[in-house]
């Protein structure tokens, strides 16, 4: 057995990197992470630090299995599964710490970069904002200093050590385009492994139950992203239709698990011009896929419409997809509507709920000659009476639309789709509940729409006789603002006006969109890039029906040509220097003074004699005889030959005057 | 062959297992190729790139099976980052190949002399390396089988003399017919080397007798016993400098004033006579009674006192000094050797 020694200091110069890179490429999982590991590994890493300092001994090897042993096994407990990106970061990190605890020579350390570049990777695959591009690559540049601190034997600078690495990197980076423009993408993943965001997602809810939230949580996430092929429809047009909710259960509406319905979509009798646009559509996790009312034709894999015209995918949607789409904005759908089906949507609890809104409804239809005039009649007692839209309205407790109609009269969207709708099933007329998001705002700079997590919305639609399905939008009788200038720019709005600093926050807002903006064209150009991408883009450069082989070739010989130039610019980089470089530039230097040297007259002699004759400016013809001497008798170096070459392009002189025999 | 830098006796990390027969019967094979392709070398050598070799390493192996994980792992999520990291790797391991090849052209590899070693000892051969480009060589370390040298940096224009330790066995010369010169920078992932056939030697004495009986006593040629300290006193006059003459007897306030190295002769010098003599070694053995005779001669340099030798087919007339040395132990190491040997050093 070995008798364990101190260390020997031989880390010092590597090891700060080596903990650098692995900090840095830590630092993105930290807030994914248990709290215990970022400490550990900092721990870890300090300790191991102060070994090498102060030259004492690694932990004993029973320590190392102890600690090693309570590390997997507090992973193991903090998730229960050590598939994913989430343990999988959170063992990499617990590798490191121990791996640097039994760091005793330079080169143990490839191992530590190894990790490194799994963890930059590992978190790449979590997020993909456009900083995670120089996080990436200020990743692995302090990774390859790292590696190459390792592996020097003299001392060298860091400054050396960051050149070679920036000048390899350089060198890399025509190379990687081309293999990352050329390799053939492929649409469907091999097996599929959960990649844990961290965050809940922010899609809507399958349930909608007025009056137990009692405030709404704005969410500024961005929902999708909508190109329209020309113009944007109206505002009072803008209704993306999400998920439909039939039932009431007295308390809260919910619809029905998503379900293919073949004939749904031969109930749509449209009219009018349709509206061409491609969504981008955010990770929900849900099944859901929103389009503007009503949607016609949609490009989503694996898409279907269900029974009420919902669109839904058949996965839950958990990477970014973007989808082409045409609506109809009028239309009108299951004009027959089935006996059972009619009954269906006019049910309400049998337990008497809600008491006071059923008799109101009763009247109110009674009074009205039409179930069209029975609408307006509710809509005008909304937009009449003294009802307030409020996005942090009072708690509702049982019986909640009585309590919201005749007590409390305050409420958003939720609140008065439900009790439009309850009225109306009250009154015999068949109604549901759709969500969906409503409105959207223009981004000039993309000439894109915004549709953020905040405009999402709730309205119903009733079902007339001879008519179908319409939609009504209680909302927009109680705020017609609210569906008139969208969400967000009221808030703007109200929000500059409330603080007082419109220029600074119109400011601020212009600079969100143009961010933006940003993120958009990240997402469709670098993010986006797919096998349609990959395949137009081949198309554009020529390449006809591009197959998996021909991409191949391409990125094949496109990465030939490039190495082949890289190799020569390093073949040009080590050849030596032209033994009389120096006196070359030297002679170019008498030609612009025009003064012809004497027979063995020294450089510095030379120059003493053009200062009498005037010949040239002084300083210049000092700086030059000193850097030709330096150039040609000091060591061969680069830097001197430049600067001589420097010195000699920028002299001042009569070029073109003849050599003045004197 | 081995990574670079010899690991510390003891280390207990994990090896690939390695079949040596088959790795040595590959090897052999190539460095005959390479010696057949290249033939012999001049003392002084540039590399060019066309006999630079380079392969990658254990550590350049795991890099290309990591990267091709990484690759993997983007198909699968469609990850264009990733694919990004993934490819930047991909591209740097190539630039690195280049790199790495790259660090050794153009570099000029001259033998710049070995000193004599006893047998047993390492014949050390130096040779001198030279970056003639503009731009820094790293890492760069020279080997001969499986001894490595040092490992150093060539700054531009930079020269610098790395050491080879060749262990020997036998008196007569060292050969060192196949050296080579190899780099693993930038990245370790790849080491490139050249092999250069010189066919350098190094003379080898014979190893001093460790038990040696007593030298035969000194013999004044006029009948009178010769004192130690002889020589030192008795000045007889100046003649011109030889090689070996101890610069302690060096006239050096003549050369001061005339510019001529003179030495300086001492009463007695040529009459001495302390004769080493093959035949009257009491061995029975040749390199026994070499090696003894080896053992006197550095003893009686030591102790400064004059000595000749006589051995088969050489006399050398009593004398002292470092020359003097050299010349007859030059005489025992190639001592039964044949005239072709000796004329080729």
């Amino acid at each position: 057995m070995r008798k364990r020694s101190g260390t020997d200091g031989s880390l010092l110069a590597s090891l700060p990197w080596t903990l650098a890179a692995l900090s840095f490429s830590l630092a993105p999982h930290v807030q994914y992470l248990p709290g215990w590991i970022p400490v550990a590994f900092l721990a870890c890493a300090a300790g191991r630090w102060y070994i090498e300092k102060t030259r004492r001994r690694l932990p004993p090897a029973w320590l190392r299995v102890v600690l090693a042993l309570s590390g997997f096994i507090g992973v193991f407990a903090s998730y229960e599964s050590v598939s994913g990106v989430g343990p999988g970061s959170a063992l990499l990190a617990v590798m490191a710490a121990l791996k640097l605890l039994e760091t005793r020579q330079r080169r143990d350390q490839f191992v530590l970069l190894f990790i490194s570049v799994f963890l930059i990777m590992a978190s790449l695959l979590r997020e993909q904002y456009i900083w995670s591009l120089p996080f990436l690559l200020a990743g692995l540049m302090l990774t390859m200093t790292a590696w190459l601190r390792m592996s020097i034997s003299d001392e060298i600078s860091i400054r050396d050590s960051f050149r070679t690495g920036g000048r390899l990197l350089l060198y890399a980076t025509p190379l990687t385009l081309a293999m990352w423009i050329f390799f053939p993408r492929i649409a469907t993943p091999f097996w599929s492994v959960p990649i844990d965001n961290g965050g809940v997602s922010s899609g809507l809810s399958d349930t909608m139950s007025p009056g137990d939230i009692s405030s709404l949580t704005l969410s500024d996430a961005v929902a999708f992203r909508v190109n329209f092929a020309s113009n944007a429809p109206p505002p009072s047009q803008l209704y993306w239709r999400g998920l439909v909710l039939p039932h009431f259960n007295g308390r809260a509406w919910s619809g029905n698990d998503p379900s293919i319905d073949l004939r749904a979509q031969q109930e749509i009798q449209v009219s009018g011009n349709p509206v061409g646009y491609q969504v981008t559509l955010e990770p929900t996790r849900q099944q859901w896929v929103f389009a503007l009312d009503i949607p016609y034709q949609w490009s989503l894999e694996r898409t279907f419409m269900g029974p009420q015209q919902q669109l839904m995918s058949v996965q839950p949607i958990d990477r970014r997809v973007a989808y082409e789409a045409v609506s109809y904005p009028s239309y009108s759908t299951n004009v027959n509507l089935s006996r059972m089906a009619r009954s269906w949507y006019l049910r309400l609890p049998d337990d008497d709920s809600n008491p006071r809104t059923v008799e109101l409804a009763t009247q109110m239809r009674l009074s009205a000659d039409s179930d069209q005039t029975f609408i307006e009649g509710v809509l005008n007692m909304f937009r009449e009476q003294e009802f307030f839209y409020t996005l942090e309205p009072p708690a509702l407790g049982n019986n909640a639309m009585d309590r919201f109609l005749f007590e409390t009269r305050r409420g958003f969207c939720e609140h008065y789709a439900s009790a439009f709708a309850v009225m109306m099933r009250a009154a015999g007329v068949p109604s549901r509940i759709v969500l969906g998001y409503q409105g959207g705002e223009m981004n000039r700079m993309g000439d894109y729409m915004i549709v953020r997590q905040s405009d999402a919305h709730a309205w119903t639609e009733v079902w007339l006789a001879g008519q179908g399905w319409r939609r009504v939008d209680p909302t927009a009788a109680v705020a017609p603002e609210r569906i008139e200038a969208g969400m967000s720019a009221a808030r703007f709005g109200e929000a500059g006006a409330r603080w007082g600093l419109t220029a600074p926050a119109r400011w601020l807002y212009s600079l969100g969109l143009t961010w933006d903006a940003l993120n958009a064209k990240w997402n469709g150009w670098i993010l986006g890039y797919g096998p349609e991408n990959q395949g137009r883009f081949m198309q554009w450069l020529g390449i006809d029906d591009p197959d998996w082989r021909k991409m191949a070739l391409t990125l094949l010989s496109v990465v030939l040509v490039l190495i082949t130039a890289i190799s020569f610019l390093l073949m040009r980089r080590y050849r030596p220097p032209k033994k009389d470089e120096a006196a070359i530039l030297y002679r170019k230097f008498i030609r612009k003074v025009s003064v012809r040297p004497r027979t063995g007259e020294t450089p510095p002699e030379y120059a003493a004699r053009i200062m009498t004759l005037n010949a040239a400016p002084v300083d210049e013809v000092n700086t030059i005889t000193e850097r030709y001497l330096n150039a040609r008798y000091g060591p061969p170096d680069a830097r001197s030959l430049e600067a001589l070459q420097r010195a000699v392009k920028n002299l001042s002189g009569s070029s073109k005057s003849p050599i003045r025999a004197l | 062959m081995d990574a670079v830098g010899a690991r510390p006796a003891g280390d207990k990390r994990f090896r690939w297992p390695r079949f040596p027969r088959v790795a040595s019967a590959i090897g052999a094979r190539a460095e005959r190729w390479a010696r057949k392709r290249q033939g012999e070398d001049r003392p002084s050598t540039r590399l060019r790139s066309r006999r630079i070799y380079i392969l990658p390493t254990g550590v350049g192996a795991v890099f290309a099976l990591t990267t091709f994980a990484m690759l993997l792992g983007s198909m699968n999520y469609n990850n264009n980052l990733s694919f990004l990291l993934t490819f930047l790797l991909a591209s740097l391991g190539l630039v690195a190949m280049h790199q790495c090849q790259r660090n050794l052209v153009d570099l000029e590899v001259s033998f710049a002399g070995a000193d004599p070693v006893f047998a047993g000892q390492s014949g050390e051969f130096r040779i001198a390396v030279t970056n003639h480009s503009r731009h820094r060589r790293y890492n760069l370390q020279l080997y001969a089988d499986a001894v490595p040298s040092d490992i150093h940096d060539l700054g531009p224009g930079d020269s610098r003399v790395f050491k080879l330790a060749v262990p020997t066995t036998r008196r007569g010369y060292a050969h060192l017919q196949r050296y080579g010169i190899r780099t693993l920078f930038p990245f370790e992932l790849f080491r490139a080397w050249a092999w250069l056939h010189m066919d350098l030697q190094c003379l080898v004495y014979p190893k001093p007798a460790d038990e040696a009986p007593p030298p035969p006593p000194s013999r004044a040629a006029h009948g009178h016993r010769q004192h130690d300290a002889r020589g030192e006193e008795d000045f007889a006059g100046f003649r011109r400098f030889h090689d070996g003459d101890s610069p302690r007897h060096v006239a050096w306030k003549a050369y001061a004033r005339s510019g001529e190295l003179l030495s300086k002769q001492f009463a007695g010098a040529d009459t001495s006579s302390q004769w080493f003599e093959f035949e009257r070694v009491d061995a029975v053995d040749t390199e026994a009674r070499l090696s003894i005779l080896t053992r006197w001669i550095v003893d009686a340099e030591q102790t400064r006192r004059d000595f000749g030798l006589r051995i088969p087919g050489v006399e050398i007339r009593p004398s002292h000094g470092d020359g003097h040395r050299h010349r007859c132990l030059e005489a025992l190491a190639t001592f039964g050797f044949t005239e072709r040997v000796k004329a080729a050093a």
